[in-house]
Parts: C-alpha cells; structure tokens; sequence
C-alpha cells in the first residue's frame, strides 16, 4: 500500500492506494503515530483508492481511533469505495468513524470547528 | 357583433338570479368575452352575495385585464362595502404592472380612501414608475396617504426616494415610524446619518425602528452605534440593538468586532433559536467560541428540540469540543427529558462519551425504551471504556433484537480474544441482523479462532450458517482464510461455493487457482459465472482462453457473462473469437458481442453490424446502430 502524509490546514491527510491488510495496516499506525508525535491530532484519511480491506486493516483503523480518542483529537475519514463501505456496515464502524463523502467535506467540518 | 351584445345583455340580466348555479354560469360565459360591457358584468359579480361567484369574477378579471378592467376596478375602490374594496385591491396586484397606469392616472383623486388604497396597491405591485408620484405623496394632506406612501416606497427599495422619505421624517411627525421603516427596507447607507440622529430620541418606538432600520442596512460600522445600547437598562431596546448588529452580522458573513457582551443576551439568543429564527440561531451557533459557560451549555442543550438536523450537528460538534463537562451536563439533563428529547440527548455525546460519562449513562442500559438500549450499547463502545464489557455482554442476551446487534456491534470495538465466547452465540440469534452485527464483530476482531469458528461453520447442520461463514472468512480476508475459502469450492451448497469463489476473487492474491478453474465446469451457473469472474480477475487477460470454452455454454447468461467479462479487458486481440457470435442464435448473446465491438471499437465488425440493423428485434437494432455510430465516431 502507498500512504502519502500531507497537510491541509491544521489537518494530516493520508491518502491510502491499495489494500489495508495486516503488513499496510502496521505501516499505516506507524505513520500516524509520527503525526502524533508532531502535537497533531487531526487525521483524516482519504480511502478513495482502497479497494480491499481485510480484518486486521479494520482492526488497524479501531487502534488508530482509540489512540486518537485518548488524545483527544479528531480521526475522519471519506471518500469509502463500495466494498469498504459495506464492511464498515456490517461491523457498524460507520457509528464509531466520522465517514465523510468527500475529502473537502471532511475538511471543511475541521475548520467549522476550529472556527466555533 | 350584434349576437354577442345581446347575449352579453342576457347575461348581465342573469347575474341577478336569485339561481346560484345561473349566477356563476352567467361569470364563467362573461369571462370569455373581451368586450368592456362583459367587464362591467364582472365588476358587478364582485358585489355578489356569495362568495364563490366574487372569487370567480375576480379570476376572471385578472385573466382578462386591460385597461377598462384596471380603470373600472379603481372606480371600485370607491365602493362603500370594506370586503369589495379588498377584493378589487387584490385583482389590481394581482394584475400587477399593467394595472400601474390607471393607477397612477388616479393617484391624485379627490377621495383620500382611495389614494391610500391606490398608493398601498401600487406598493404592493413594487413598480418604478410608481417611485416619483409616490415621492409626491409624501407631501399628501391626509396622513394616512403619507403613511401609506412611505411604506411603499420602502418596499419598492429605490434609493431615489431617499432623500424625500429623510424630508418627510423630520416635517411629518405622523408619518415618522413608516418613513423610518421605509429607510431600513430601502437599506441606502446615505440614510445612516438620519437614523444615527434618531438615536437620540426619547420616543422608544422611534429608537426600536430606526435599530431595526440600522440593522436592515447592514454596515459594519454601524456596531459601533448599536454597541451604545447594549449596556442600557432597557431590556427591549438592548435586545433590538442586539437583533439588529445580528442581522449586520449576518449580512457580513461574520465579519463583525467579536468583543460583544453576549452573556448578558443568553436569554434573548436562545430564545431566538426556540423560536426558529434563522438569523439568531446562525450568530449564536457561530459565536460560541466567544462565550462556553454553563449557562450557554444549559442554553444549548434547552434549544436541541427547536433545530433542525444541520444546526443539531452543530451543536454536537460545538459540545464535543466543550468536552466532558458538555458531557456530564447531558447526562443530568437526560433524567426529566422526554424520549425523543432524551434520544438526541444520546446522540450529542457522540464525540464526548469517556469511560466516566459511559458509567454514568449504563443506567440507562435498562431504560424500558429499546431505542434508548440501543444508543447506550454504541455509546459504551465508541467510549472505549473496558469497564463497559461486562455491560455490553449483558446487553447481548436483551429482548430486543436492534439493542442485541448494538451491543455486539458495540464489543466488536471493544473487546478482545477473550470475548469470543460471549459473541458467537450471536451467530445462533433468531434475527438475521443480530447475527450479521456478530459476524461484524467477529470481523473487527479477527484473529486464528475466529477464523477456526467459521471454518467449522461451513459444515454447520444448516446451509444458513454455512453461507454466513462463507461470507464472513471472505469479509475477514486473511491469508489464513484462503485455505478454508478454496476448500469451500466444493461445498454441497452452491451458494457457499460461489460466495467462495467471490470472496478468493476480491482476495486475489491465492497462488493457486486450479480449484477455481475446476469451478469453470461447476453443475450450477450462479458458480460457473463467479468462476469466469474470479479467473479473469486473478489471472487478467492470460486466463482467457480457460474461460473460452465458456461462450458456449449451456447457460446463456453465463455466455453473456463470459462475453462482457473478455470485452472488459479491452483487448481487441479477443475479437476474432467474439465475432463469430454476432451471428448467434440468441438475440442476448448477439447484443452483448455488439456491445462489447462498440466498447473496442472493432471495425471489422461493421458488416456485420449494418445487417443486425435489418433484424426484427428492436433492442439489437438500437444496439447495432449506436455500436455502428461509436465505431465511426472513433475512426
């Protein structure tokens, strides 16, 4: 799997291409906790590239959620291909996760609340 | 010509029968004659007795309109009865424009009831032309004309009438609320000195309009003023001034000084928002960052029942940031709330709920209201907190199915291995959702026994759980579970062997696809065609002519299948053996191949193509012609 790190605001954005599974899921923690250790914690991650994602993937982004929520921050996450929202169905992650349409919408709601 | 005179002269005759039925018959021929003695008849039918019969004539005169129809109506505006001058009022707007000349032709008559009448309806029409003989009116010796005057000019909104509303504000002191008012909808910034003077009236109406005045021309300097009356002891008119720096709020995009004593207006703000009001709901939400207190909170969490969902979301998101202490709030304020009220309370602690609010709200895991169960069960797993899966275990035995699925839903997130006990039996739940959020949670946490779990379960006593585990070590999508996955292939159940197949496909990654090419000759299409799939998706293009042999098959959707699933890879080395089925049997397999000759562009293909156009089936002719139109386009 490719991640690439940028920033949007006062918001990491991962972009994800491939498939989250156990090896791209570790990586994918790996990667986040950098950005925790730069005093961030708004993650988001765009998925529009992810076409499969497996147990550990799914088990790999409840870690990353957990660790956000301890650190009081923010983890979203859009733009779900049609498989992957189907499996955050079924084990009803979409109640835990903030999933977002779009990238820009995600954004957007950081900066509402940054701005209130 | 002469007919219709006479019939005209019947009719009018008619609209005197006592017959309610001859009456209206006698408007509805009237209406479609254009001759001005058929507009009087109408004219007349508004003094009807009835109801209906003055409606009817009214829509007709507004159809007809005119200039006799608008000249006779001002006439009417001079009738004694209250209700038929209304009603003539209204056709005249309804009119609107063409209307305007006979109006203003009138506008200077004798009777001061009808100038008002006229100048109110020619307000109401927001005509230009109107702007200099209402400017006129301004200076009319009845005040009530002035009033009416200055209200429409307001509402006609040109700036023209600026300086002679400034005029009549100073020398007509009946008409000074009006031309104040008329000032604020006009909304020219040259008025703001005007209505700064008016600042230091002592008439409070005077100061309350020309606030609101103020407010409605939106200049961010204009704060300064309104900030004066922010501090005074007058309730009301700090809260008009505080309305009013809103609306320039609003109409700034919130570009406006921050410093506002807005703890002194929690009252008024959240009152605004019970209330629905657009403007307040907006600058409170939007302010808030300003002005966290308890009181705000409280005042939040009081209005959840008057937003709609967007600002509810708002306000969810406003709170998430307050935290915990939003959140233990909440939960007081759940204990007298009602259901529904008690149902968004739930939802607010979405991005707040901690391990100490998730022990508060587990009193609630035994509320009597299953809705409620449920929220509590996804709230005690989105707060992460351990202590909770005990609870959730209990929860997973309720009598209520959507509060079972919650709360395995619920500890797929928060448990672990040791857990796996207390899950499976969701498996064995009546309710196919309770075992479908089990197999969620089963997923989330994954691992060797969970897999162990499914693989036994394909050879459960019924074909239900075989084809949920089936789908479930798909779903899971681990190396560990291509084995059992290829295994299933030759399941009895041809739904688990092809759930199977689909699952090995999505995988894509297995080394050996001998089983699934064995699926190529599975007694069961449904399988046959997740093999040709699974195939093509794992091998791509090399494992073509495997599937080949499958155009011809008994099938003829497995055909087709095997069809779209070559023209897909967009190879037109494929064509040559996809060609000769443009002349098959079946008009099915035909549209596919020309589908697919349209999608590469075959132009070998085109002969074949022009004589499918000649064929009795309109779907295959519509598909050849736009095929033959696609290829050309791409030349």
């Amino acid at each position: 799997m490719e991640i690439t790190v940028r920033e949007a605001g006062t918001v990491m954005v991962l972009d994800l291409k491939g498939r989250l599974d156990l090896a791209s899921g570790s990586r994918l923690k790996e990667e986040v906790k950098k950005i925790f250790e730069n005093d961030n914690t708004q993650i988001h991650l765009n998925m529009s590239e992810v076409e499969f994602i497996n147990s550990s993937g799914l088990g790999s982004l409840v870690s990353i959620m957990k660790e956000v929520r301890l650190l009081k921050g923010r983890f979203t996450l859009s733009n779900l291909a049609n498989y992957v929202e189907e499996i955050f169905e079924i084990t009803q992650l979409s109640h835990i996760f903030e999933v977002f349409p779009t990238e820009q919408e995600a954004i957007s709601s950081f900066q509402a609340i940054s701005s209130n | 010509m002469q007919e219709v005179v006479e019939r005209i002269g019947e009719l009018l005759c008619e609209l005197q029968s006592p017959d309610f039925y001859q009456r209206e018959e006698a408007v509805k021929e009237l209406g479609t004659y254009q001759a001005d003695e058929a507009v009087a008849g109408l004219i007349m039918a508004l003094e009807d007795g009835d109801l209906g019969i003055r409606e009817l004539a009214a829509e007709y005169l507004v159809k007809m309109s005119g200039e006799t129809t608008t000249q006779l109506l001002v006439r009417f505006l001079a009738n004694e009865d209250i209700g038929t001058r209304n009603l003539a009022s209204e056709i005249l707007v309804k009119i609107g424009r063409d209307a305007v000349p006979a109006i203003l032709e009138n506008i200077t008559c004798d009777d001061h009831d009808v100038r008002k009448f006229l100048v109110d309806v020619v307000g109401m029409i927001k005509d230009e032309r109107a702007i200099e003989p209402l400017c006129q009116r301004l200076w009319d010796e009845n005040p009530n004309v002035v009033c009416s005057a200055a209200e429409a000019l307001g509402e006609i909104g040109s700036v023209e009438a600026v300086p002679h509303l400034i005029a009549v504000c100073d020398k007509v002191e009946d008409a000074k609320l009006q031309t104040i008012e008329a000032l604020g909808k006009i909304g020219d910034p040259k008025s703001l000195d005007k209505l700064y003077e008016l600042l230091g009236s002592d008439d409070p109406m005077i100061l309350f309009v020309s606030l609101e005045a103020i407010g409605q021309i939106g200049c961010i300097d204009s704060v300064t003023e309104l900030k004066k009356f922010l501090d005074i002891e007058d309730t009301s008119l700090a809260e008009s001034a505080m309305g009013a720096i809103i609306t320039i709020y609003n109409k700034n995009e919130g570009r406006i000084d921050p410093d506002l004593p807005l703890e002194k207006f929690t009252g008024f703000l959240f009152d605004g928002i019970k209330s629905h009001n657009d403007e307040i709901t907006d600058f409170t939400l939007d302010r808030l960052s300003h002005w966290f207190g308890s009181d705000v909170i409280q005042g939040l969490l009081d209005v959840i029942d008057h937003v709609s969902e967007d600002r509810l979301r708002r306000i969810q998101e406003i709170l998430g940031e307050v935290g915990h202490a939003a959140g233990k709030m909440i939960v007081k304020k759940m204990g007298d709330a009602t259901k529904p009220t008690r149902l968004k309370l739930l939802d607010l602690l979405k991005y707040i709920v901690d391990d100490d609010i998730a022990e508060d709200i587990s009193a609630y895991a035994n509320d009597p209201d299953p809705e409620i169960r449920q929220r509590v069960a996804h709230l005690l797993g989105i707060s992460g907190d351990l202590k909770s899966v005990p609870r959730l275990k209990e929860m997973t035995k309720d009598s209520n199915g959507h509060v079972r699925a919650a709360a395995y839903g619920a500890l797929g997130w928060l448990g672990g291995e040791s857990d796996l006990k207390d899950i499976f039996p969701g498996l064995d739940d009546n309710y196919s959702d309770v075992r479908e959020a089990a197999v969620g949670a089963l997923l989330v946490i994954g691992g060797e026994s969970v897999i162990n779990k499914f693989t036994d379960d394909l050879n459960n006593q019924t074909t239900e759980r075989q084809r949920l585990a089936v789908t479930a070590l798909g779903w899971m999508g681990e190396d560990a579970t291509v084995k059992p996955l290829v295994a299933a292939i030759n399941h009895p159940d041809a739904g688990v062997r092809k759930s199977a197949i689909s699952a090995l496909s999505r995988m894509s990654h297995i080394s050996d696809v001998e089983p699934i090419l064995l699926a190529l000759t599975d007694e069961n299409s449904a399988v046959r065609k997740a093999a040709v799939t699974a195939v093509i998706t794992i091998k791509g293009a090399d494992s073509v002519q495997e599937i080949r042999p499958l155009l011809d098959d008994p099938d003829v959707w497995v055909r087709y299948h095997t069809i779209t699933t070559i023209g897909e890879l967009g190879r037109l080395e494929f064509t040559d053996f996809l060609m000769p089925y443009l002349e098959d049997e079946s008009d099915i397999i035909k549209i596919a191949v020309v589908k697919t000759m349209a999608m590469l562009g075959e132009r070998r293909a085109v002969p074949a193509l022009n004589r499918l156009t000649s064929e009795r089936n309109k779907d295959l002719v519509d598909a050849a012609e736009m095929a033959l139109t696609s290829i050309e386009r791409g030349r």
